[in-house]
């Protein structure tokens, strides 16, 4: 399985280390009535079949965290940004 | 600095000079170990990434080699102990945090008509001459330890490894250079 790193191009599995899911948004507040939020953020995913998004460091390279949008189901790799730009695009879809 | 301090390369007991492998016919690739270095990690700031670049590309009497995004690693042979970090950390002042990692790594240089050969065993980067072109550089992992190669010439690469791995590296390295037969110079 090869994933392409924005940085350094193709590179294989091996070499990078997945977090997980790169949907749930830590909640902005710490008052104690959005404790049902944070068990969601904190607990609760998803296990979906198809596109999946998900946090990965190119570990074994240049160490940068990316979001990698995967097919659980086939593994067919449809995209890579870094998780910076990710973040940047999200914010900017909520504006 | 005291007065005798002597730096040792962790790999003096280890490359040690001469001809091997493949029946020590004509070596397809010579090993040599850059030793000592003055080598320092250079990492942009927040939004100083062109101006880090821009002024990086005007240093001079040190060689930049990129080492990730935003990051570079700047090496030199001819600075005293120390003296390359106090000297960027003046001219760099604002745009990058540094680290002084001359005592942290260690570096191989491979040359010769087999080198290409020889790394291909440990990366999946694509060393063809066009494509992996002159002064670039790639961070991979060879024999499960973390690699910074650079393109120094027509067939000669460096190797920059942690030096507590580079023992170890350089066992994995000679090995596979063995079919090749190799000079350790």
């Amino acid at each position: 399985m090869l994933i392409k790193c924005p940085h350094c191009g193709a590179r294989p599995v091996e070499e990078y280390t997945f977090l997980g899911d790169a949907r749930p948004q830590r909640p902005t507040s710490n008052d104690p009535s959005t404790m049902e939020q944070w068990f969601d953020y904190v607990y609760l995913r998803d296990n979906p079949k198809g596109r999946f998004d998900e946090y990965v460091q190119h570990s074994g390279g240049c160490r940068a965290w990316l979001v990698v949008s995967r097919n659980t189901a086939t593994h067919e790799i449809h995209g890579t940004v870094t998780a910076r730009d990710w973040t940047k695009s999200r914010q900017g879809a909520k504006a | 600095m005291r007065e005798g301090f002597h730096r040792i390369s962790p790999l003096a007991d280890v490359a040690i000079q001469g001809r091997f492998g493949a029946d020590k016919g004509a070596p397809g690739v010579e090993l040599s170990v850059r030793h000592p270095l003055s080598i320092v990690t250079v990492i942009a700031r927040k939004d100083k990434a062109e101006a880090l670049s821009a002024a990086l590309a005007g240093l001079k009497g040190c060689v930049v080699q990129w080492a990730g995004a935003d990051q570079y690693y700047a090496v030199s042979e001819t600075y005293a102990e120390g003296a390359l970090y106090r000297e960027l950390r003046e001219k760099l002042a604002g745009l990058a945090s540094l680290s002084d990692q001359s005592h942290g790594r260690i570096v191989i240089r491979i040359a010769g008509p087999k080198a290409r050969a020889v790394l291909a065993k440990g990366t999946p980067v694509d060393l063809h001459p066009n494509e992996f072109l002159r002064g670039k550089s790639a961070v991979t992992q060879m024999a499960h330890v973390g690699v910074h190669l650079t393109r120094t010439g027509e067939d000669a690469f460096e190797l920059s490894v942690f030096r507590g791995f580079s023992e170890n590296f350089w066992e994995w390295l000679t090995g596979q250079a063995e079919e090749f037969g190799y000079q350790v110079s």
